[in-house]
């Protein structure tokens, strides 16, 4: 359809704010993040940083325990993204390809069990955790975040086993393939969007979590990012320059990990969504 | 078509495999966790590890006759209203712009998503120094527009503080709803609107009689789903005013937190969250059968 020039300034202007509400104050704390502190709380605040300087950067990797934070939290989305493809896969596919008897009210039964406020469960984990000696592992925080994510990949799998043809299977049994082959050869490939959509949706998740792994995690060394940020807040007195870097080199990951597959993401998110 | 599906493979048996982990960890960390807070909420709990002496009804008489569980319910539901209301007019209004055609659209419809990828505590540390009273760059900025005279202390009073607390969490959200809602607009045919305008409906009336009408089952699922998944927001809040000032922004969530690692009353807290998820769930289905006869109507 064509647009008048009313129909263009309110696209534009649509647009504008969008950006200004997304991305300014995004930009903002990464590029004061490399001011010096007497700039940063300015009367008078900067757009463009007059000075510049790494120290917040320096302080951030050789004097806290950002650093370790860092590679607790990578460490645990890695796995619990990868236990969550599997598992929703595994999963997806008993739903979504078989037919066998009570798989609807199973299917339901999961969905409605995610419907629970996490609070509900933060009481009972921690006491059941308490008993099997999983308090302060990383492995209890992999296990939460794998439980949260999997309904809701579950779900967008869902989307991703509707788009494939049955037939594809059908032939390869035909060609005397088993299960295992059928699914390495044929289905993975073609699920691969849906696969990354999954991963990045995982990831994200436990790379943001943060009311469980403040109450599951003793030990500073085995904190997550969100917690030790959180401790870090309190532990100094606000130093903002060191609190904007930590928050810079917080996002940069995700951001990077998005832009390879964010596409699919928000292709298999808008997909689940309608259907 | 044999009802084992492809080439007469025993669909059962495989389903029993292909379920046992994905199944068994979600009945372990959800269902069988659900079923124990229902226990918990029947014992009186103070120290960690001990199962204390069975209570009774006496924990859900404890939070009932409390003020402050009252006004922490009602302050969680301002806060889900608040939210829903607020994402909501922010998401449709960011669906309908990128659901228009323009150079860069595709980037714009990823990288909208930017502030759901980005952890609370980081929304937290932006927000909190952009809003600051001191060297913040918001109070600087609405100055210089003229809208206020003074610095304002955004965390200062308690419904200063709820109100920016739902602009923040909506900030974080708004975003995730708006491409679920611009898929759902997508969807609609193209003729519709050529018909339309060919027939001299202006743009307003193409978006009551079309837009609006095929999208609000969509925008039905959402708000159910928005509906839970903020009353279970609990980091921002706690993160921002942790429940302050005087309990102004003290939400169900935050309260059962406190209850439970604060004060360590485990009983009292897993009967908070007992209700908390009967209500939860009570509301979720009124919302879903409202919606049903639209949804068979398609």
């Amino acid at each position: 359809m064509k647009r008048g020039p009313i129909g263009w300034i309110a696209l534009i202007a649509g647009l504008a704010v969008l950006a200004a509400l997304v991305l300014v104050p995004i930009y903002l704390v990464a590029s004061s993040s490399f001011k010096l502190p007497r700039e940063i709380i300015n009367r008078v605040p900067s757009w463009f940083p007059k000075s510049f300087t790494l120290q917040h950067y320096q302080k951030l990797l050789a004097t806290s325990d950002f650093p370790t934070y860092f590679g607790n939290s990578v460490l645990v989305s890695s796995v619990s993204a990868l236990l969550t493809v599997v598992l929703a896969t595994l999963a997806g596919y008993a739903f979504f390809r078989l037919e066998f008897r009570g798989r609807d009210a199973l299917y339901r039964a999961v969905m409605v069990a995610y419907a629970f406020p996490s609070i509900v469960i933060l009481i009972p984990i921690y006491l059941m955790f308490a008993k099997a000696g999983l308090i302060d592992t990383r492995a209890a925080l992999v296990i939460v975040n794998v439980t949260f994510a999997l309904p809701f990949s579950i779900w967008m799998m869902r989307t991703f086993f509707a788009s494939l043809p049955k037939e594809l299977e059908e032939a390869a049994s035909i060609d005397g393939a088993g299960l295992a082959a059928t699914a390495w050869y044929i289905l993975i490939p073609l699920l691969g969007p849906g696969l990354a959509s999954i991963a990045i949706f995982a990831f994200v998740s436990a790379w943001t979590e943060y009311l469980f792994a403040s109450v599951l995690i003793l030990s500073d060394a085995k904190r997550t990012l969100p917690v030790g940020l959180s401790g870090i807040i309190g532990q100094y007195q606000i130093d903002w320059g060191l609190l904007l870097a930590g928050a810079t080199l917080s996002v940069v990951p995700v951001v990077i990990f998005f832009a390879f597959v964010g596409r699919w993401f928000v292709s298999g998110l808008t997909e689940g969504a309608v259907k | 078509m044999t009802k084992s599906g492809i080439a007469g493979r025993n669909d059962g048996r495989i389903a029993l495999y292909l379920l046992a982990a994905p199944l068994g960890l979600l009945a372990a960390t959800l269902i069988l966790p659900i079923v124990s807070a229902v226990n918990i909420s029947l014992h009186d709990i103070r120290v960690i590890g001990s199962d204390g002496p069975f209570s009774g009804a006496d924990n859900y008489v404890a939070i009932l006759s409390d003020a402050v569980f009252w006004r922490s319910l009602g302050n969680s539901v301002v806060w889900v209203l608040g939210n829903s209301l607020v994402q909501t007019v922010l998401a449709l209004t960011a669906a309908l712009v990128l659901n228009q055609k323009f150079p860069g659209v595709k980037i714009a419809r990823i990288w909208i998503i930017l502030t759901w990828i980005i952890p609370t505590v980081v929304v937290v540390i932006i927000w909190r120094w952009l809003l600051s009273p001191s060297g913040g760059m918001i109070n600087p900025l609405l100055i210089q527009l003229g809208i206020i005279d003074r610095p304002v202390g955004f965390f200062a009073n308690g419904p200063m503080a709820f109100s920016t607390l739902i602009a923040i969490n909506s900030w974080r959200w708004f975003p995730f709803v708006a491409v679920m809602l611009l898929a759902a607009l997508q969807r609609i045919p193209g003729d519709l609107y050529e018909a339309a305008a060919v027939d001299g409906a202006g743009p307003l009336r193409r978006f009551r009689e079309i837009t609006w009408p095929l999208l609000q089952p969509t925008l039905l699922v959402l708000t159910v789903m928005g509906t839970l998944l903020s009353f279970n927001v609990f980091d921002v809040i706690w993160l921002l005013t942790a429940g302050g000032p005087a309990g102004a922004t003290q939400t169900l969530p935050v309260l059962i937190y406190e209850t439970a690692f604060k004060a360590y009353r485990m009983g009292e807290a897993a009967a908070m969250s007992v209700i908390a998820s009967l209500l939860m769930i009570g509301l979720a289905l009124a919302l879903l059968k409202m919606l049903a006869p639209k949804e068979t109507g398609r």
